[in-house]
């Protein structure tokens, strides 16, 4: 009791104390450290504010900050008021807890964050002398940050480089925050950086670092060459602005590119990434024969033009929109709005439907999910029982932009520009996305409740009304505000659309975005090649929203017809696009290529027969919740489990069971006989030789080489019409590594 | 550092070995039929090898524990009702059931008298510390030890365990019965040859046989090597590009593992019920049932069988063993999901450590019984309980934890833990440390980054003897 009385008579003193200061502070101001202005970047340099100290969602050890910031007001409340009298001793400034904690004074979790002779520790100290004022409305906003220099480049590992930092503030004022910002590197391999924003050279390659001060996050390019005397620049000839760029850059970075590469690994790797299966016999030979010097061109041009290019595009965007279809679903993913969804979809790709409109559709569609495809982004995106509008727009924003907003659910996102307002703003396009039963017992009506109130932010609970992401203001509250959506979303003006387009395209044909992960854009996430992901994305804008302009255009550069063999200079590059990266086949790609080559189709539960892997989409006879692959063969293989909308969901890793069941399973082992084609190709083979010459055409699209035919003949010896030794060597080439990757 | 060089080879010096044979052009099926070796013979050659590293830096580390069975009970295990039972408080809280006083003189929850029986041989922590409530980030926490995010993924711990230790013998050194759980993660940074190989059958199941796991029985042994022998020539092709080497030897040592696991009768025989006797099945309580099923008749849950062989599976040299039982996720009715759920796990934990102590195995065996989190204190109007990380229970047993103990606590209302808190972090750090791995050391992240297997971890003490 006696301790308690104590406590609470010197908390009345420190409170009075503190009363009297507050009222004394507004005189002199001027020379005193401000809240915001000067102890903010204090408590986010030393890291107090960050995500595993006080910055966590619930604080730490009692005590919580925003994460980097985000709620001045809020921090300057929980530093004040929260406690009277405990975190600041305004009469005794020294005393107060919060320097005796950062000095390591009293016991820290964190430590020593600075010492008592530090500018750090005068600043907070003389502003607690000074009754702790908040400089709310006194100082100019910071508005974004300038770095300099703004690249890089290191001739050597023994230089050094300095960062500088300026904040740049509403009143045209700047300010030098290099020992207030904090600074990261994304590759310390190549580049390392201390905190006071000092850069050392590690090793050969490109990279970038960051600083970071307020809410804004700043990148530079750094680049470490390679000593220049091992190097001469080949000089490849460049067939169109795409080889120009990345050539360039490659140049820039001491590295060469590798050869073309030749026409039998060209027809393979074209075939199978426009028409998703490997090239038949026939188009092997009348290929390789064919002595015009555009045939490459040509074979493009003709891919192209195939249903198949459609369907491998209408397969990839069902994954991303998470279409899944169940008997019994009880949300809308009923079986008929999966079907209806998707043959939608690849209708708009037979037609060439531009894909700005392609998704304009599907944002303002309203109406009967079995009616209606396009309205289908409303019951299959999320698949949840009622469209929960904060989960819908971060998944709309991951698919549609490449950008992950959810952080900025509960804070300004750390690593990137976006604010809360900014993701309250985008949650409240779809507050009023309503679905109501149709006519039909599974039936659902999507529809726009104009009267929905807005998202309200996290923080104050004010409603944010629709904004697009980046607006200060909202859009035109009149009607459904989809519309507005889908004009700026879709418009050639809106980067974030079309480089996100662009880059998923770069990435589907080339086996790695510009930016990696496809749905990670962000200021800390740059593109490998800056130039480039704007070229691709203006050719796409350009063009109209044309897919297959700009196929057309990747697939005709030199840099897409590269071969994976690596050179001296390119043999460590994983990013820059100097050669072909070898690229495991999507699962349904390798079940239709077995069924092209053995001529035995494979049936999937739920479709009729005859339909191809790439046709495919997860039935199922009961509810939709949980994870989906459709069949167990698409699941060993890794495909999409539609649990999400995250690229990293296609699982292109080999495994254990993918190679138990490639050697025993029931995908090859009963197909070895090919429908009797292997004997057939056996009985008119004049020799060995030619057999192999055949069944490796068949297989992998080339002519066997001079070891294989020597090792291979030899192995079948005087058998050399048993079938049961080609029926080895078939199921060796169905196994091979080159089988089940695009290189 | 030290590690370093005991480790790798387990993995790496076999095949690489095996590569520059390769590289030489010695494997052209002329060369090994005149060396009078089959490609099965050298697939053995290249097995033993593997053996002798790792028996070799098994010494060295001193490790104590050799495998880890993990029974992971996912959708968040409720504590209340299992292993940290509050008698004393108001019913809300309490819920529905009452306690029953181990052997060691402590209470669990009266749905646990079988596991009470056998208290002295294991370990209760009641005071578990997670971070996040929600099942997919609490899931790749447990499993990973670190919580998700969008720039590094990182590698299970099974996946660690095999790239710190390696095989065994032939077989796979992770498993996942009957798959890996949908939100644990995959191998992250680590090669895919590190990911659980998911027997994708439940042996709990009637027409229980593991995937794609026999030659087909037209196909002879010389067929099957000679198929082995050709791949293995057509594979110099694009060995010799010299494109991606690390994806050729991940490749590589996959269908070296599938070679092994197909054509070794013991390793078959380690995922087989047949032989299995009926009293061993009822020592894990095959028998046991929870409430009738929707066709109005009561079924057995079939985790007796997943650990049965998960024993199996250990015993022949595999290293991190992951069961998955039941859905705990009971936001609406506890009671229900405990009555139904509960016997079967009570009966197969009593039954695990018994079994394995009796066969010796419980000191080199950590058997770890898991959930991504607990269930909050109080009921809720549903009848159910709702997701609560920041205090919940684990058991474990053998692997040098303190047999008998019940460590940490939680305080009256199992909302927070009273004494002895045990973050996520340490207990990982521990069982890596009983397995003879330094969770302090830094594995590197795409060949540059390196990132400690445990950040921030500590050993506690106090929960190895």
């Amino acid at each position: 009791m006696k301790r308690t009385t104590a406590l609470s008579l010197r908390l009345v003193q420190a409170i009075a104390a503190f009363a009297i200061l507050l009222s004394s502070h507004s005189i002199g101001a001027g020379e005193t450290p401000g809240f915001r202005r000067d102890i903010m970047p204090i408590l986010f340099r030393a890291g107090c504010n960050t995500g595993t100290c006080h910055g966590a969602a619930k604080g730490k050890d009692g005590f919580m900050l925003s994460l980097f910031g985000y709620d001045p007001k809020g921090d300057y409340y929980r530093i004040v008021n929260e406690m009277p009298g405990r975190r600041l001793n305004p009469a005794a400034p020294d005393q107060s807890l919060l320097l005796k904690k950062a000095t390591g004074e009293v016991p820290h979790t964190g430590g020593e964050l600075f010492t008592r002779d530090s500018e750090f520790y005068d600043e907070i100290r003389d502003w607690i002398a000074a009754g702790a004022p908040d400089d709310e409305s006194d100082i100019p906003e910071p508005v974004g940050l300038e770095l300099s220099p703004e690249r890089f480049v290191f001739e050597d590992k023994t230089t050094e480089g300095q960062l500088k930092v300026t904040a740049l503030y509403d009143d045209g004022s700047k300010r030098d925050v290099t020992s207030l910002a904090r600074f990261h590197s994304n590759n310390a391999s190549v580049i390392e950086i201390d905190e006071d924003g000092r850069i050392a050279p590690s090793g050969n390659g490109d990279s970038h670092v960051f600083a970071r001060f307020n809410r804004f996050t700043i990148g530079a390019e750094v680049i470490v060459l390679p000593p220049a005397e091992d190097f001469t620049w080949s000089n490849p000839p460049a067939d169109n602005y795409i080889d120009e760029i990345v050539f360039d850059r490659l140049e820039k970075l001491r590295i060469n590119p590798s050869e073309l590469c030749d026409d039998e690994t060209f027809l393979r790797r074209i075939t199978l990434d426009l028409a998703a299966r490997p090239p038949t016999p026939d188009e092997y030979h009348a290929f390789i024969a064919d002595p015009s010097p555009k045939k490459r061109e040509a074979k493009i041009e003709e891919l192209l033009g195939h249903d198949s290019f459609a369907d491998l595009w209408t397969a990839i965007w069902s994954e991303q929109l998470r279409i899944v279809g169940g008997n019994y679903a009880p949300v809308g993913t009923y079986i008929k709005a999966a079907d209806t969804y998707q043959e939608w979809i690849r209708k708009q790709f037979r037609d060439g439907r531009p894909l700005n409109e392609f998704v304009a559709d599907m944002v303002v569609a309203s109406g009967s999910n079995i009616q209606n495809g396009p309205v289908n982004l409303y019951t299959m995106l999320s698949h949840e029982p009622k469209l929960n509008p904060k989960g819908f727009a971060a998944d709309f924003s991951q698919v549609f932009l490449g950008i992950q907003i959810q952080c900025a659910e509960c804070h300004n996102h750390p690593f990137d520009r976006w604010t809360m307002d900014d993701y309250y703003g985008f949650v409240s396009f779809f507050t009023g996305v309503t679905r109501k039963p149709g006519v039909e017992s599974r039936e659902k009506r999507i529809y726009y409740d104009t009267k929905a109130a807005p998202a309200k932010h996290l923080l104050d609970e004010r409603p944010v009304p629709a904004k697009t992401l980046g607006a200060v203001e909202p859009v035109s509250t009149k009607g459904d505000p989809r519309r507005e959506l889908a004009k700026w979303l879709t418009s050639g003006e809106n980067e974030h659309f079309s480089r996100n387009l662009a880059n998923r395209i770069w990435a589907q044909l080339l086996g790695k975005g510009v930016v990696t992960p496809v749905d990670d854009m962000r200021v800390s996430n740059p593109p490998v090649n800056g130039p480039l992901l704007d070229a691709l994305s203006e050719h796409l804008v350009a063009s109209g929203f044309d897919l297959r302009s700009l196929v057309r255009e990747i697939c005709n550069s030199r840099v897409y017809q590269l071969s994976s063999q690596p050179n001296a200079t390119n043999k460590m590059d994983t990013r820059q696009f100097s050669r072909a990266y070898m690229r495991r086949l999507r699962p349904e790609i390798i079940m239709d290529s077995v069924v092209a080559i053995t001529g035995q189709q494979r049936n999937f539960s739920g479709f009729p027969s005859g339909i191809k892997a790439i046709e495919h989409y997860p039935r199922t006879g009961g509810a939709t919740s949980g994870p989906h692959f459709g069949d167990t063969f698409f699941e060993t293989f890794g495909r999409s489990s539609r649990a999400t909308v995250s690229s990293t969901e296609l699982k292109l890793e080999p495994t254990l069971s993918q190679a138990l069941h490639m050697s025993v399973g029931d995908t090859v082992q009963p197909r070895l006989s090919a429908n009797g084609r292997l004997k057939k190709l056996v009985e008119k083979s004049a020799s060995p030789a030619e057999a192999l010459e055949e069944l490796f055409i068949l297989t992998l699209s080339r002519k066997p080489t001079p070891f294989e035919n020597e090792g291979l003949v030899e192995l079948i010896g005087e058998e050399s019409k048993n079938i049961d030794v080609y029926e080895d060597i078939f199921w060796s080439l169905l196994n091979s590594t080159e089988f089940s990757f695009n290189q | 550092m030290k590690r370093k060089s005991t480790n790798r080879p387990t993995s790496h010096s076999g095949c690489s070995g095996y590569r520059e044979l390769s590289r030489r052009g010695i494997i052209k099926a002329g060369s090994l039929s005149a060396l009078g070796l089959s490609m099965g013979d050298f697939f053995k050659l290249q097995a033993a090898d593997t053996e002798a590293f790792s028996q070799e830096s098994g010494v060295k580390k001193e490790a104590k524990a050799l495998s880890v069975i993990q029974l992971h009970l996912g959708g968040g295990f409720q504590q209340q009702e299992s292993f940290d039972p509050k008698p004393e408080a108001p019913v809300e809280i309490r819920g529905q059931f009452g306690v029953t006083k181990t052997s060691t003189g402590d209470y669990l929850s009266d749905n646990f008298p079988r596991t009470a029986k056998v208290a002295d041989k294991l370990t209760v922590i009641q005071s578990m510390v997670g971070k996040i409530p929600d099942h997919g980030q609490a899931t790749y926490h447990l499993f990973t030890g670190y919580t998700p995010t969008a720039v590094i993924d990182y590698p299970q711990m099974g996946s660690i365990v095999s790239h710190e230790l390696g095989q065994r013998t032939e077989m796979p050194p992770y498993v996942a019965i009957p798959k890996k759980n949908g939100f644990s993660g995959s191998t992250g940074f680590l090669s895919s040859t590190h990911g659980p190989f998911e027997i994708g059958s439940d042996p709990g199941g009637r027409s229980y046989q593991v995937r794609d796991f026999s030659i087909p029985d037209h196909v002879s042994m010389d067929h099957f090597d000679r198929r082995q022998t050709a791949r293995q020539i057509i594979e110099e092709r694009v060995r010799r590009l010299e494109t991606n080497p690390d994806m050729l030897e991940t490749m590589d040592d996959l269908y070296k593992q599938a070679y092994s696991l197909l054509t070794s009768s013991s390793a078959q025989a380690a995922f087989s019920l047949d032989g299995v006797s009926d009293e061993t099945k009822a020592l894990y309580g095959s028998d046991v049932v929870g409430l009738k099923g929707p066709d109005r008749k009561f079924h057995p849950k079939g985790l007796a069988e997943r650990l049965i062989v998960a024993r199996q599976l250990v015993e022949s040299g595999v290293r991190f063993v992951t069961v998955n039982y039941g859905n705990w996720d009971c936001h609406i009715d506890v009671k229900e999901n405990s009555l139904d759920q509960m016997p079967a796990l009570d009966a197969a934990i009593a039954g695990m450590v018994t079994d394995l102590d009796q066969r010796g195995l419980l000191d080199s065996t950590i058997f770890w019984v898991t959930s991504e989190f607990g269930r909050t204190p109080k009921i809720n109007r549903d009848g159910g309980r709702d997701h609560h990380a920041r205090c919940y229970s684990n058991l474990i047993a053998g692997g040098g934890f303190t047999r008998g103990q019940f460590y940490g606590k939680s305080d009256a209302t199992g909302g927070e833990p009273a004494r002895d808190a045990v973050p996520l972090e340490d207990l990982l750090f521990t069982i890596y440390h009983q397995l003879g791995i330094d969770a302090n050391k830094e594995l590197l992240a795409f060949g540059t980054r390196p990132i400690e297997i445990i950040q921030g971890g500590k050993l506690i003490d106090g929960l190895i003897g």
